[in-house]
Order: C-alpha cells, then structure tokens, then sequence
C-alpha cells in the first residue's frame, strides 16, 4: 500500500493541500500563459509563439506553399494519429527545453528524424510527380530510388530560403493571415471626403 | 525515517517545484516580452504619413529597392529609365501636339524617384510667377506624390483639383512612394485616388471587391490611365480628374465617350481640328492581352519577387521587366532571356512599323486640312474631315502613350494603329476632293520639320521665353516650395515605438 504511505499525518494535512493548491494554481497559469492548448493544433501561428520562429515563419508566409500547407503537413508524421501526436510531443519538448535554457543556436537546422519526416511529407504531396505508378510495378527499387534523395538538396529555396539565421528577418510587422476579415480597399478618409465632395 | 523528516523533506520539494514553476512562468513572459521587441519596427507610421524615408526605416528592404527607381542605367530597345527627348527622336510629335503643351517638351519616362524633378522641369508646366499664373491645373499634382492623399484628407477632393498647378506647389513634395498604395498599419494595399474608385462606380462596380492580385494592378491603375478633366461635374469650374471608363475600358468606348460630351482637350493650331490627347492607357490596354487574361498582375513582373537573406520580398524597383528577365518572365517562362527579349522586340517592331506611318499620315492629314482652310473651306465642308481626324490621332496616341503596350496587348495594339490609319487615310481622301473643289489639286508640300527646333519653329513656339521662364521659376519660386516642405515635415516629427 503505497499510496497509504503518502498520505500526511492529520496535522500536516492542511498544509500540504494548501501547497498542493498553490502548485496546481500556478501550473494551470503557466499553462495559460504559455498557449499550451494551441500547441494541439495546426495553426502555423502557434509555431510563432517562440519568436526565433519568425524567420521560418515569415519565410513561409511569402511562399506558394502558404496557400496548400501549414507547419505541420511538412513537419510532422502523417501516417497515423499516434506518430503524429508523439513526434509533436518529443520535438515539442525539446524545443522548449531548448528555448527555456536560451540554448537555441544562431542558425536552426533539422534533426535526422526531422529530415526523414519532411521527406516523407515531400513525397506525400508530391508523389505524383516523382514517381510513374507504370515503373514502379516494372523496376526494382524503384520508389526507392526516386525518394531517397533529400528533395531540397536540388529545391534548396523551398519554402524558407536558402539563409536561415536568427537575424535573417530584419523588422517585420506580423501581418498574420487576415482571411475572413473585411478588406477595406478604400481608407475611411476618403471615404469621408467621397461623400462631402460637392 | 520518522514521520518529521518526511515531511520536512516533503515540504523542501514543494518549495523546490514551486519555485522551479515560477521561474518557467516568469521566463515565458520575459520570452514572451522580448518578442514585442525582436523583429519588430522601429517607427509609427503615421496615417498618410508622406515621408518615404519614414515608413523606410520599418521597411528597409523595399525603401531601398524603392531608391533604385532613381537608377539611370537601363536602355532597351525602345524605352528604358533615361531621360530621352521624344519630340527630338520624333519631330513629327511637335506638328502633332501644336496648340497643346506636349509639343513644348515631351520626355520619355523616367523611374518613380523623378516624379517631382520631372513635373518641376518639364516645359509643360511652365514657369508660373505667383498663386493663380501658369498653364496647368492644380490636378496635374495628382500622380506625383503622396503628399496628394495628405494634403486631400485635410482640404477635400475638388479643393485639392481647384486652382493652379502653381498654387499646391509648397504642398508636394516627395515623390511617389509608400503611402500612395499602402495602409500606415496593416501594409494591405489601399486605393488613395478617388478617381479610380469614381469610375468603378461609374461602371457599375465596386472596387471593394477587387481580390488582393487584383489590387496589385489596382494600385497602378490610379495613374496609368488615360483620363480627362471634367470642368463641369461635379463641381462646376473645376478641373475634376475623370476617367472615361463609363462605357468601357476600349478605346472605342473612350472615344464614344468624348464625342457625346463633346469634350475635346484642345483644338489644333493648324488644322483647328477639337482634338483628344491620349494619356498613357496602360491598365486598360493591358486588361485587353493575353497576361491579364491569364490572371497576371502589374506586380508580377513590374516588381517580381527578390530574396535577400532569408526573405523573400517584393521587389519595390519598379522598372522595365526586360531589365529583370529572371525574375519577371522565366518564373513562368522557361525560355532563354535572349529569345524572350526578342519576342518582345519583334511586336514592338511590328507595331512601331505602324505606328510611325500613321504619325507621318496626320502630320500630312493636318497640314492639308490647313491649306484648305487657308484656301477658304467652310466650317461645314471641313466637319467630317475634322472628326477623322480627331479619331485617327486619338488611336495613334492611345496606341503610342501607353510605352507598354506593344507588349501587354500586341494585337489590340496593332487593331488600333490600323484603324487610326485608316481614319487618317478617309481624312485625307476627303481633303484631296476638298482642295480640287478649292481649285488645288497638286501634292500639299510636307513640311521640313527634321529636328524638334525646325518643328517648333514651324508651328510657331517661341521656346526662347519658355526655357527663360522656366529657369526663373526654378531659382525663384522652386526653393521657396522646398522651404516650405522642409518646415512642415520637421514639425511631423518622428515617433519611434518607445515613445509614448
């Protein structure tokens, strides 16, 4: 019975909820503070919510790729629920770690198991163009040598650009996607002054 | 172990968890601090703030692509960003445009950065010595500057149009830029000129409507357009900037527009023909070819996308897209340069093959329209002839003014060279008849106008007093507007983000 071993003497009882509270209470605000929730997501935007994200993140906000892919159809597995939420989790943690220590380097690059995932990514989308499904039942090997090859050892602008430096931004101002809100073409002063012009 | 020291070892991790959570908590807000000020700009931009320099030190990247457009360096076949004199290239232009400024002094296009230099220094716009002298309308600021949405916001739009050129001089000052397009806080692309949106309404559509690639020709289309200025509506006496796109965006349509208000920009020196002057038609000549058709935008290859760094940006040197090949027409075209540039060439050569005939046709067509007059033709003799050719010049200066559009519309182009001859050609058949009936019926001899002095002196300019005008203007009058401009924009200030 272990758990009976756990349980403080009556006099202590009081004390130790209180500091169980305060614990809980301050881990649930961290939590918050930290936008834990969204990281459950596939929003590009909570991969900003580190700011030495910019540079990729703006990077991918000016490519064509922002229209058909976020953050997450590259960078994490797809093959199943499971994969994808562990990989999410293993990187998520480290990045963190990472980033809590202030040990991020000057110029971020992928891991080994990062590669293989982006590859694989790669050939999901693109599958069609690099493989003929007539060749592949003719020729042995065949999948696998036209997928081997890391797809941005020739595509090397694709999507973030060749330079990758925590100081490749320069400022930015962050447009986040302004889909469904309500472009406004003419400014509200002329507008006004349309309308009084007589 | 006694129940104390577990519960006092108990208590020391607590303290230890906690104090380990706030410290996490209190780095995820320094973290989250230090964001508001990495990569973020250094300036707020002011609503129509009109300084360029200002809204550059946000944006360094496109201010300084931006500054290249002062750049001198670049010459095709045709065109480039040097100051070239066309009326010396082409003297038949004089003869063309007598009675009308443009054969005073007509320069090919120079880049964005000269917008102020070269409406300050052309001829055309004279040498006015006070408020309310000079020969051009306060209008003609409308493209030059975004102190023009400035100084509109605090007077109003037919304020701004009202008067002289010379009377808003002290007010533009910085050539066209940043807030001509853009919105101070979001960068979205912003219409500023209210003409474009009147015509939008005037066509029964709403500019609001336009999709972001829309806009990027949208932007351009403030100015790139042939316009007119409408004296009468909506307010009376004031030269209100209008473009004919009522019935539609074809010269065609233009030119059925003009003949039923009756309008006419000036009546020729000569021929006393009510003539149109086409004003550079490029956004509708280009809607008329292939790439508009296909979803291209001026943007796409007037200011292609740039990497430097790890930023991809659009590329604010707004120039000729055969200077730029790889970054204008290879993105989608995988073709050498040196084939694409010569596909360009090759409709450009065809059309100017035209295009420079029928130039020589309605100098001939004016000059006998001149001697028929001289010989005694009546008004009523003379009014079929005149039309012809009001409409053969008009689709010779559409075809010609927009310096593009041997590219954006090849085949309208050369659809409108060709009806615009034959228009000269009908002017001139009637003419031949006219001058029989009048007893004259030899060859009316082609004037002797092979250099822009012999063809101003020709349809009588004295451009001695004008070039004296000028130059007065600008040591007199010229550094009082910059005065002017350099008091009212160091009371703008600067404000940076830390200031409150």
């Amino acid at each position: 019975m272990m758990f009976k071993k756990l349980i403080p003497p009556k006099q202590w009882q009081p004390v130790v909820f209180a500091l169980m509270g305060a614990i809980v209470g301050l881990t649930v605000y961290i939590a918050y503070n930290a936008r834990v929730t969204s990281y459950l997501s596939d929003d590009p935007e909570t991969c900003v919510n580190c700011h030495v994200m910019t540079p990729q993140f703006e990077s991918w906000k000016h490519s064509s790729h922002r229209e058909v892919a976020t953050c997450n159809d590259c960078h994490v597995p797809h093959d199943n629920f499971v994969s994808k939420y562990a990989f999410k989790a293993k990187d998520g943690l480290y990045h963190a770690s990472m980033y809590t220590l202030h040990m991020e380097p000057q110029v971020i690059k992928m891991h080994q198991p990062g590669r293989e995932t982006v590859q694989a990514n790669c050939v999901r989308c693109h599958g069609d163009q690099v493989m003929d499904p007539k060749d592949e039942s003719l020729v042995t090997s065949y999948v696998h040598n036209r997928t081997d090859r890391a797809c941005w050892e020739c595509h090397r602008e694709i999507p973030h650009g060749r330079v990758k430096s925590l100081s490749s931004v320069g400022y930015q101002i962050q447009t986040l996607p302004v889909q469904g809100e309500k472009k406004d073409v003419i400014p509200s002063w002329l507008e006004a002054a349309l309308k009084n012009k007589n | 172990m006694s129940s104390k020291v577990t519960n006092w070892l108990l208590f020391l991790a607590t303290v230890a968890v906690v104090v380990l959570l706030a410290m996490l908590g209190s780095n995820i807000s320094d973290r989250k601090s230090e964001s508001q000020f990495a990569y973020q700009p250094q300036v707020k931009i002011q609503n129509l703030d009109p300084r360029n320099q200002v809204w550059g030190e946000n944006f360094p990247r496109q201010y300084q692509s931006f500054l290249e457009t002062k750049e001198q360096d670049f010459s095709s076949k045709y065109n480039g960003n040097q100051l070239r004199d066309a009326l010396e290239e082409s003297p038949e232009l004089v003869v063309l445009w007598a009675g009308y400024g443009f054969s005073k002094d007509y320069n090919q296009p120079r880049g964005h950065g000269y917008a102020m230099d070269d409406i300050t220094n052309t001829l055309r716009t004279g040498g006015p010595t006070e408020p309310g002298t000079g020969p051009m309308p306060a209008t003609c600021w409308t493209c030059k500057s975004p102190d023009v949405p400035r100084l509109m916001n605090e007077i109003g739009i037919a304020e701004f149009y009202k008067g002289k050129w010379f009377d808003k001089g002290a007010e533009i000052h910085n050539p066209i830029g940043c807030a001509d397009c853009h919105d101070n806080k979001t960068m979205a692309l912003k219409i500023t000129r209210p003409a474009l949106i009147e015509a939008f309404e005037s066509m029964g559509k709403d500019i609001n409507d336009a999709s972001h690639q829309e806009m990027r020709s949208l932007v351009c289309a403030q100015c790139h357009v042939e316009y007119y200025f409408n004296k009468k509506t909506p307010v009376e006496g004031v030269p209100y900037l209008t473009f004919p796109w009522k019935d539609g965006l074809t010269v065609d349509d233009a030119e059925k527009y003009y003949d039923d208000i009756n309008f006419s920009d000036w009546t020729h020196s000569l021929s006393k023909t009510p003539m149109l002057k086409a004003q550079h038609p490029g956004y509708e000549i280009f809607q008329q070819g292939i790439h508009a058709k296909r979803g291209v935008s001026c943007a796409d290859c007037h200011m292609p996308y740039k990497t430097e760094g790890g930023q991809k940006f659009t590329d604010h040197h707004i120039q000729s897209p055969l200077a730029n090949p790889a970054n204008s027409c290879q993105v989608c075209h995988r073709e050498e340069e040196k084939e694409l540039i010569a596909n360009v060439y090759s409709n450009q050569d065809k059309i100017k093959e035209g295009a420079k005939r029928l130039e020589k046709l309605l100098v001939r067509a004016h000059v006998e329209a001149k001697k028929a007059w001289d010989l005694g033709a009546t008004e009523k003799q003379m009014e079929p002839i005149l039309k012809n050719i009001r409409h053969a010049q008009w689709r010779w200066d559409y075809a010609v003014a927009s310096h593009g559009g041997s590219f954006h519309a090849p085949v309208e182009v050369g659809r409108i060279v060709n009806t615009g001859t034959d228009r000269a050609q009908e002017a001139r058949i009637k003419l031949a008849r006219l001058l029989a009936d009048l007893g004259y019926d030899k060859e009316v001899p082609y004037p002797d106008i092979d250099t822009k002095a012999k063809a101003q002196k020709y349809i009588g300019l004295d451009m001695d007093k004008l070039e004296a005008e000028k130059a007065n203007f600008k040591k007199t009058i010229v550094p009082e507007w910059l005065e002017a401009a350099k008091k009212r924009e160091a009371a703008m200030g600067i404000q940076t983000i830390s200031s409150k």
